[in-house]
């Protein structure tokens, strides 16, 4: 019974069917060089460094790279929608030292706290976009302008405060590799699904690739924009909580950089800085790509100031193989 | 006499600063009707209906829709009043599907709770929508989930002209259908356009080729460093006197009459 009536649909419906399939053969043609590019890397490593061969490697891969990893999210959705948020490693400062706040002074519960930081996330991004959009004033300048003033804010919340030894409930949240890779898991399929299945999500791709079309089809391209902004700064904060829960201390000085390596991940996992294209799942790849190289060369005894001239030179050949890609086609 | 017009407007006027580059403009559009808007480059023609459908604001001028006055300052307003805009390069977002450009701004949600908290959309829906359109106006694209970029300049030009039949309940505006397109592919853009008629929808068409005037409108107006200087039957007018009109060799006369 249940049988037929499905198949019924699938005759009747045979678009849906065919969307799917499209979809998926479509996903695959765009992600398949750099998943080979992962395992190529994975692979090098593997046959040049024994002690890279464990589990326990992969395992710290997947650490490292869950924490960035939620962050890069929300940088994938506001480069999709054409945006670029600089302040995001800002924003993880402010709602590190806040949710310390919150739970070393004003002893909120563990809950209320995680909420708290997140609101606080969400609110600084949505400051961004909104700066943006009532002024006209460039995304890049915004949010540089918010990077360091953002900064500066948690350093004033911060300053002569001890934020450490938080509630053990509060310390799972960043510990080991099953939570933080589930919460990443969990960030990426949610973003996902926010991205290819929400009407909000699917204009994101509209606005970065043409938002003078997207006006015109009657899309609220500002009131958008804000709400990308605000995804951002959330999953920024989300990456916060992680990472204090991890540490066990708040300090101001923490998420430094991190917008810079958010927006490598997204860019080596094939998302178009100029808006328009890209995914979540592409990002996580970018992510354990960029894990994996620093990883690997930490092995071999390559010390981090070579790591960071090797991530360079690998974000401006990902940056020119699409480049390249797009001329030849 | 016929039925009160669809589209009135009065008195439109554009300045950029000093610059005038819409003065005091009248246009009537008549229930049915294909009406071409001709004019030399920098005439005001796209100025014209930009300001007409609130792409951009109007320094004066007023709109009446079925007798009604009508109050369209953003392009939103055009569009549920029921006037659907197919502006020349900026038709469709290429970086996105054929599916989403068509409903672009105006998406499907699923009409349960995921639908009205989430705005998660009703694909299937969509998908079966579009390709009834399709299948309505004779447009052979089958593989719908294509970014737009993909598709020739004719075949784009069809997708968004097939969005004035799925939303435009009374008036197509279209800026250049042909423009970018070669000689079979205007053939069949022109002939669409001529088939929105059959689907209810009254027709102002800005073009630079006499021949589509001549072969698929009923009225033309002539604009001229802004503003308009003839307004004619095309039954009444011949190529060379339009172009005369528009070069400015020939004096026009009236307002819109």
């Amino acid at each position: 019974m249940a049988d037929a009536q499905n198949s019924s649909t699938a005759v009747s419906n045979p678009g849906a069917t065919s969307r799917t399939f499209e979809r998926l053969t479509h996903e695959f043609m765009q992600i398949w060089q750099v998943v080979a590019a992962l395992a190529l890397i994975y692979l090098v490593f593997f046959v040049l460094s024994p002690p890279f061969r464990s589990f326990d490697t992969l395992l710290s891969i997947f650490g490292q790279a869950s924490i960035l990893a939620v962050l890069a999210c929300g940088t994938t959705v506001v480069l999709i929608s054409g945006g670029l948020d600089l302040s995001v490693g800002s924003i993880f400062a402010v709602v590190g030292v806040s949710v310390g706040i919150l739970l070393a002074e004003v002893e909120l519960p563990v809950w209320l706290a995680v909420l708290g930081g997140l609101g606080i996330g969400a609110g600084l991004g949505a400051l961004n976009g909104i700066v943006q959009v009532a002024t006209g004033v460039p995304a890049f300048i915004v949010t540089l302008g918010g990077l360091t003033a953002y900064k500066g804010l948690a350093e004033i919340l911060a300053s002569g405060r001890d934020l450490s030894r938080f509630p053990d409930a509060f310390q799972v949240l960043g510990s080991g590799y099953v939570v933080p890779m589930a919460i990443m898991f969990a960030a990426a399929i949610l973003t996902g699904l926010f991205l290819t299945k929400t009407r909000l999500g699917i204009r994101a791709f509209a606005i970065g690739g043409n938002q003078e079309v997207a006006r015109l089809a009657g899309v609220p391209v500002k009131r958008s924009r804000v709400y990308y902004y605000m995804l951002g700064g959330m999953l920024a904060a989300l990456a916060a909580i992680m990472e204090v829960a991890k540490l066990n201390f708040a300090m101001p000085a923490r998420g430094q950089s991190y917008e810079l390596f958010a927006i490598a991940a997204v860019v080596i996992g094939g998302t178009s800085l100029f808006g328009g294209r890209g995914g979540v799942g592409k990002t996580l790849i970018g992510m354990l790509i960029m894990q994996t190289i620093t990883v690997g060369l930490s092995y071999m005894g390559v010390g981090t100031s070579y790591q960071r001239i090797a991530i360079g030179i690998i974000i401006i050949a990902a940056v020119y193989w699409d480049v390249w890609r797009r001329s030849t086609r | 006499m016929a039925a009160q017009p669809v589209l009135e407007a009065r008195g439109i006027s554009k300045h950029y600063g000093g610059i005038v580059a819409l003065d005091d403009v009248d246009l009537t559009l008549e229930e049915g009707e294909v009406l071409a808007v001709v004019g030399d480059n920098g005439a005001g023609k796209s100025t014209l209906i930009k300001a007409l459908t609130g792409a951009i604001s109007r320094t004066s001028g007023t709109i009446r829709f079925d007798g009604e006055e009508a109050h369209i300052e953003t392009p939103t307003d055009a569009k549920a009043a029921g006037i659907e805009t197919v502006y020349q390069d900026l038709a469709l977002v290429n970086e996105i599907p054929i599916t989403q450009n068509v409903f672009l701004g105006r998406e499907i949600v699923r009409d349960d709770w995921l639908g009205r908290i989430f705005g998660v959309l009703d694909f299937k829906r969509m998908d079966r929508e579009i390709r009834e359109l399709f299948t309505k106006l004779d447009i052979r694209i089958t593989d719908i989930y294509r970014d737009a970029q993909a598709f020739s300049g004719g075949q784009r030009q069809a997708v968004a002209l097939s969005k004035t039949v799925m939303f435009g309940k009374r008036v197509a505006i279209l800026d250049e259908p042909t423009a970018a397109l070669g000689v079979r592919e205007s053939q069949m853009a022109m002939d669409l356009v001529r088939s929105l008629k059959d689907h209810g929808l009254s027709v102002i068409m800005i073009t630079h080729n006499m021949q589509h005037v001549l072969n698929y409108c009923d009225r033309v107006m002539v604009l001229r460093l802004g503003r308009l200087t003839a307004v004619r039957k095309v039954s009444e007018v011949d190529g060379d006197t339009l172009v005369g009109l528009i070069t400015g060799t020939l004096q026009g006369d009236a307002k819109d009459g």
